[in-house]
């Protein structure tokens, strides 16, 4: 069966000649400056994966200020710090509501624009898509490199200010003006606060995020191989795609907020400072005034909500290729999958401003984008049912990464149907800025979209290193976690409805003093749910342990791992499956054809339960419809 | 490996990758400034202050606009006579497109200078002045900064006898301005008494700083880590008692929740003292005889006794009179204060006629007297052209706000002419740089005005802290101008290393130029709407 999958991948004196020239360009060149899509892919996953281990671990430190606020932070967390560091921002070890808000400014962006979004889209993106369309490498290979670079350069100005006596960015991921615009104000340079830095980064990140979609987008379009129709893309592509438009489209208006706000910062404009604004440290603000928050707000969230979609659709992506291999099944509805995925990316250009009823945008602007916001939630519906109707009838081998595939749709499941209250304006009026917001969100992205990509990582590790990552050390990360996650976040939905502010440094400790008095509404609700904090906490310092036979898992397998049998190992269909193990420098041997649709599985009237997209028909097979159009030539 | 249509474009597609690219890249762009024109939009629609119509000069902005489409229609002639072969006439007209460009950029940096040095103040009562600030003068001379550049007069001064600074945020540029300015009145910044600290547990107190010490950056990074490793030091043993105190409180308290019990949690200081070392969060220097120090508004929160400047360094001292000083002024304008009276329901004229500048200075009084002349002029003026309305009786045109509130320098010439308003005669140079204050300066055109630190508002250059127009306008259009600089080096680079390219594969260096050139349009069509929005709206 295996040697009919790579029919066309051994050694052919025939057809060996140009792509396999002789490729050495040194270490450096190969594996620090590489401009091969499958080396900075890696490049990407590697660094993507130590900011998400980095952002996990501020969480910790908040979680502990969350459960425990008057208690110092334990040697066992706080041993990574300097006591100098200690000294300035733990006060006699206590997390400081200062501290608190810089961790949790910086747990969202590192969450968000360094860990998910490169993990996802540049990682997963950089490595698969050029091999599942047959290309020999991005149309920009040099670009494709600086755009590595400058993410990696903008990642650690961001971190560096956690260094710096000003301390990194306070105002939460979404920097909302004025409070970003006045945070750090007292120091008198304004380029080494880490407020301004933080703005340097994401310009850093947006210009890598730009080269990057413009370098994805000419590659799906123009470098398709012979027979790679658009109706022929793998889902991963297709996703790939929305997702590189979202980000070349949606960037932007935020990269103009950031230069708006850092000309506030830095030249003293007031973009989003309006009249009159007076701070307890500062009095009246020495500014023109005039400008408008409610501006600034409008400009992240348009792009703030595509993001949403950005961190997803590589998850779905994941997903969507893993099901059908390891049901040997073609993915159910593939074709309503492309179109909701496309309808999917337009229509999460106009639900920006649901992130938005708070401020009193006006009820005409309120009802309609909680209408697209409603609309939206169909097509990802549509997709994440085909995913479910995938698996009916198939013949499921629960393979390491279908574990987590199965279990990203439940979970995703949850996040995407928690979201609903909070479409609805009066809902959302409720639930705004609750941990209820903080539930929906994480449900969504750690066991929704992480899961997908642990699941992505286990799926192509084999093409990566030629071997399996090991089945038990994948049991003792994937049922711990999986418990671990729903420990955390199922209680926050229940604290946010109950009022639990999602900024609370000290985990809701504050209201309790006045709640004998009857008065304070909050005390109440906070005295019957304050004590989840600590379960939470150490479900989420639990998780982290687990996490370590992931890590001991994705190092020791590289070379002991299985040996995976062929270049075929999960009998798959689509193209990156023809290459060699690993894939050299320019990826195939012979440049394949592409023959049919992605998902040809179990096909009546053939020995093996899938037929490849490159293997040539030996007989006349009735094509699909689409495929028909674009003659192929033997 | 061969990254394919590098040159050629793909058959189904009909493109060459860069082409894709670039039209991607300018989707992005349209993004990227769809943004900035989207604020434009919001800001303008929200202002709660006159907006500024046309106050840009519309001249060299309308010459930059002939420059750029000149220079997009010369770079697709040299597109063209690459495709065609011709090396030569490539080179003449990519040259014209990149000299068109720096043009472009001349006189966009002469239009950016001009805006640099000119000063505006908005009076606590809205009241808005613009002019020129005097530099500030000692004996006929100017007096010089620590950088050795010329000051202006418009200084917060303080008699300053004790300067605190705070040994972790003392900001070393600061430091030597102090330093500068003492040296200059020939008077020292000196510690009076020894300064003395704990830096090793179990060793007696030790002298860091002696008396009479003068004060450096030096010795203030010198405390500083003396300060630094006493906090590390200490917070680690206050730590280790904290969680030895909570190790108590539970086991005392068995069953009880955290914030039960945490009030009574506290750090027995007294036995930790020994053990700690001396802090030196601030010290405290002397300044002998005390000095008029001086120091820029934004960096000093000023107060009679204690002022204190942005990096927390306490100066102890009188305040002093702080004028801000006008050398010339060249524009006063009501029409914000007259916005608000409206605003309130109160009349704008009496407004005007109570607020402080044309109570207390006779050439404001004397110009607002000549400005109300020069609006009936212009309102009888409409009422010939344009007639009353039949029904209600009232003129059909009116004064626009701005010339009924608005004094501006061409008024002000207009008026020290002796000539009308609208018939001001202003010099060719004038159009491109603005007043010409040395040749009207016999007829004191532009008059002196010092204005007293508790009438000012807000004072700022023409830069974009004044209002949200001018953030707008400089940011719009300096991006812009990096899009400009950016796309004519890629250009000039074709221009001038692109012979060895165009003798290997002349059509990859032509499609290369069709991309460049297709930016090229963008940075002009960018510009098409930039002018109009900036400059004539």
């Amino acid at each position: 069966m295996s040697s009919h999958a790579t029919a066309h991948t051994g050694h052919d004196a025939h057809h060996d000649d140009s792509h396999h020239d002789h490729y050495d360009p040194g270490f450096i060149r190969k594996w620090i400056f590489s401009t091969d899509h499958k080396i900075i892919g890696l490049q990407y996953g590697i660094t993507a994966l130590l900011f998400l281990a980095f952002g996990f671990y501020l969480m910790m430190v908040m979680r502990w200020s969350i459960a425990y606020p008057h208690q110092p932070l334990p040697e066992w967390m706080s041993w990574i710090f300097t006591d100098g560091w200690k000294a300035r921002w733990l006060q006699d070890g206590k997390v400081t509501g200062e501290t608190y808000n810089m961790f949790g400014a910086m747990h969202g962006t590192i969450m968000v624009f360094l860990g998910i979004v490169p993990l996802g889209f540049g990682a997963f993106g950089n490595y698969v898509t050029p091999l599942q369309i047959g290309a020999p490498d991005m149309a920009f290979p040099r670009l494709n490199m600086a755009s590595y670079w400058i993410y990696l350069v903008g990642g650690l100005i961001m971190c560096g200010s956690f260094f710096m006596e000003s301390g990194s960015a306070k105002s939460g991921w979404t920097n909302y003006s004025p409070l970003a615009g006045f945070a750090d104000g007292q120091v008198v340079n304004q380029w080494l606060a880490g407020q301004t830095q933080w703005l340097i980064g994401l310009v850093c990140l947006i210009t890598s995020s730009l080269l990057g979609s413009v370098n994805f987008i000419t590659t799906i379009i123009n470098l398709r191989v012979r027979g790679m129709t658009w109706m022929r893309m793998p889902f991963f592509v297709w996703s790939m795609l929305v997702t590189a438009f979202l980000l070349l489209l949606a960037f932007p208006p935020l990269e103009a907020a950031g230069i708006m706000q850092l000309m506030d910062r830095v030249v003293h404009s007031s973009f989003f400072m309006p009249s009159g604004l007076f701070t307890k440290s500062e009095g009246l603000a020495d500014l023109s005034g005039g400008g408008s928050p409610l501006l600034f707000q409008h400009l992240f969230w348009f792009l703030g909500h595509p993001e949403v979609y950005v961190l997803l659709l590589p998850a779905f992506a994941c997903v969507s290729e893993i099901i059908p291999v390891n049901t040997r099944k073609p993915l159910w509805g593939y074709k309503s999958m492309v179109y909701s995925v496309l309808v999917l990316g337009f229509l999460s250009f106009v639900v920006w401003a649901h992130h938005m009823y708070m401020t009193g945008m006006g009820a005409a602007v309120s009802t309609f984008f909680q209408t697209t916001t409603v609309l939206i939630s169909i097509p990802s519906v549509v997709i994440i049912t085909a995913m479910l109707i995938s698996l009916w009838g198939g013949s499921i081998r629960f393979t390491p990464p279908m574990l987590w595939a199965c279990a990203f749709i439940p979970m995703f499941g949850i996040g995407g149907l928690t979201g609903l209250p909070l479409a609805f304006n009066l809902a959302g009026l409720h639930l705004h800025d609750t941990y209820y917001v903080i539930g929906h969100f994480h449900y969504v992205v750690a066991p929704g979209i992480l899961f997908g990509f642990f699941a992505g990582i286990l799926h192509w590790y084999p093409k990566i290193t030629g071997r399996y990552m090991s089945r038990t050390l994948n049991h003792l990360h994937f049922w711990p976690t999986l418990i671990c996650m729903n420990i955390i976040f199922f209680p926050m939905l229940m604290q946010g409805m109950a009022g639990f502010h999602r900024r609370w440094y000290n985990g809701g400790d504050a209201y309790l003093e006045k709640a004998a008095d009857g008065v304070n509404v909050f005390g109440q609700t906070v005295v019957q749910h304050i004590d989840m904090n600590i379960p939470m906490s150490m479900g989420a310092w639990t998780m982290a342990l687990f996490q370590v036979f992931f890590i001991i898992n994705l190092f020791t397998s590289w070379k002991w791992g299985k040996k995976a049998n062929s270049d075929n190992p999960w009998n798959a269909t689509t193209l990156e499956w023809a290459t060699p193990t690993p894939p050299g420098h320019g990826n195939f041997l012979k440049e394949p054809v592409t023959y049919r649709g992605p998902y040809e599985y179990s096909r009546p009237g053939h020995d093996a339960d899938f037929l490849p997209q490159w293997i040539e028909p030996k007989h006349l097979e009735p094509e699909d419809a689409p495929a028909t159009k674009e003659k192929v030539s033997h | 490996m061969e990254i394919p249509y590098l040159v050629t474009p793909r058959k189904d597609t009909g493109l060459f990758n860069s082409k894709i690219a670039i039209w991607l890249f300018l989707a992005s762009e349209v993004m990227l400034f769809g943004g900035f024109f989207s604020a434009y939009v919001f800001l303008r629609l929200g202002a709660d202050y006159p907006w500024p119509e046309r106050t840009l000069p519309v001249l060299p902005g309308l010459i930059n606009t002939f420059v750029l489409i000149g220079s997009s229609v010369t770079v697709v002639f040299a597109w063209a006579a690459l495709k065609m072969r011709e090396w030569r006439k490539f080179q003449i007209f990519m040259g014209i497109t990149v000299f068109c460009a720096l043009i472009f950029m001349v006189l966009k940096g002469v239009e950016y200078n001009v805006k640099f040095h000119h000063q505006a103040l908005r009076l606590k009562d809205f009241t808005v002045v613009e002019g020129h600030l005097g530099k500030e003068m000692e004996d006929g001379k100017p007096v010089l900064n620590h950088h050795g550049k010329e000051v202006e007069e418009n200084l917060i001064y303080v008699e300053g006898s004790k300067l605190t600074f705070n040994t972790v945020r003392f900001y070393q540029p600061w430091v030597d301005e102090l330093l500068t300015q003492a040296e200059h009145h020939h008077s020292k910044i000196i510690f009076t008494a020894d300064l003395t600290a704990t830096t090793k547990v179990g060793e007696p107190v030790e002298v860091i700083a002696k008396a009479g010490e003068a004060l450096s950056n030096q010795m203030l990074s010198r405390l500083k880590e003396v300060h630094l490793a006493a906090r590390s030091h200490n917070a680690a043993f206050r730590t280790e008692a904290l969680r030895e105190e909570w190790k108590v409180a539970k086991a005392e308290n068995p069953g009880k929740r955290g914030w039960q019990i945490a009030s009574g949690v506290n750090i027995d200081v007294e036995a930790l003292a020994p053990k700690l070392l001396t802090e030196v969060p601030s010290v405290a220097f002397s300044v002998e005889p005390p000095v008029r120090f001086s120091f820029a508004p934004r960096d000093i929160r000023e107060a009679d006794g204690q002022s204190r400047l942005r990096d927390d360094t306490v100066v102890d001292g009188k305040l002093l009179d702080s004028p801000m000083v006008f050398h010339n002024i060249d524009a006063i304008d009501f029409q914000h204060l007259a916005m608000n009276a409206v605003k309130r329901g109160a009349d704008p004229i009496a407004a005007i006629e109570n607020s402080w500048l044309v109570k207390n200075d006779e050439f404001a009084r004397e110009a607002w007297e000549w400005n109300k002349v020069q609006v009936a002029k212009i309102e009888k003026r409409l009422i010939d052209e344009y007639g009353l309305d039949e029904k209600t009786g009232k003129p059909n045109r009116e004064p626009t706000l701005k010339e009924r509130y608005r004094i501006g320098w061409k008024d002000l010439v207009a008026k020290s002419d002796g000539v009308d308003r609208e018939k001001e005669m202003i010099k060719l140079k004038e159009e491109f740089l603005g007043p010409d204050y040395k040749g009207r300066e016999d007829k004191e055109t532009f008059p002196h005005l010092s204005v007293p630190r508790e009438q000012i508002g807000f004072a700022s250059k023409f830069t974009p802290a004044w209002n949200t127009f001018y953030a707008l306008y400089f940011t719009i259009t300096g991006l812009h101008g990096l899009h400009v600089i950016g796309g004519a080096l890629v250009l000039a680079y074709y221009l001038f290393f692109g012979r060895k390219m165009y003798l290997e594969n002349p059509e990859w260096l032509s499609n290369r130029v069709e991309v460049g050139g297709l930016f090229w349009h963008f940075v002009d069509l960018v510009w098409i709407f930039v002018f109009p929005i900036l400059y004539l709206m």
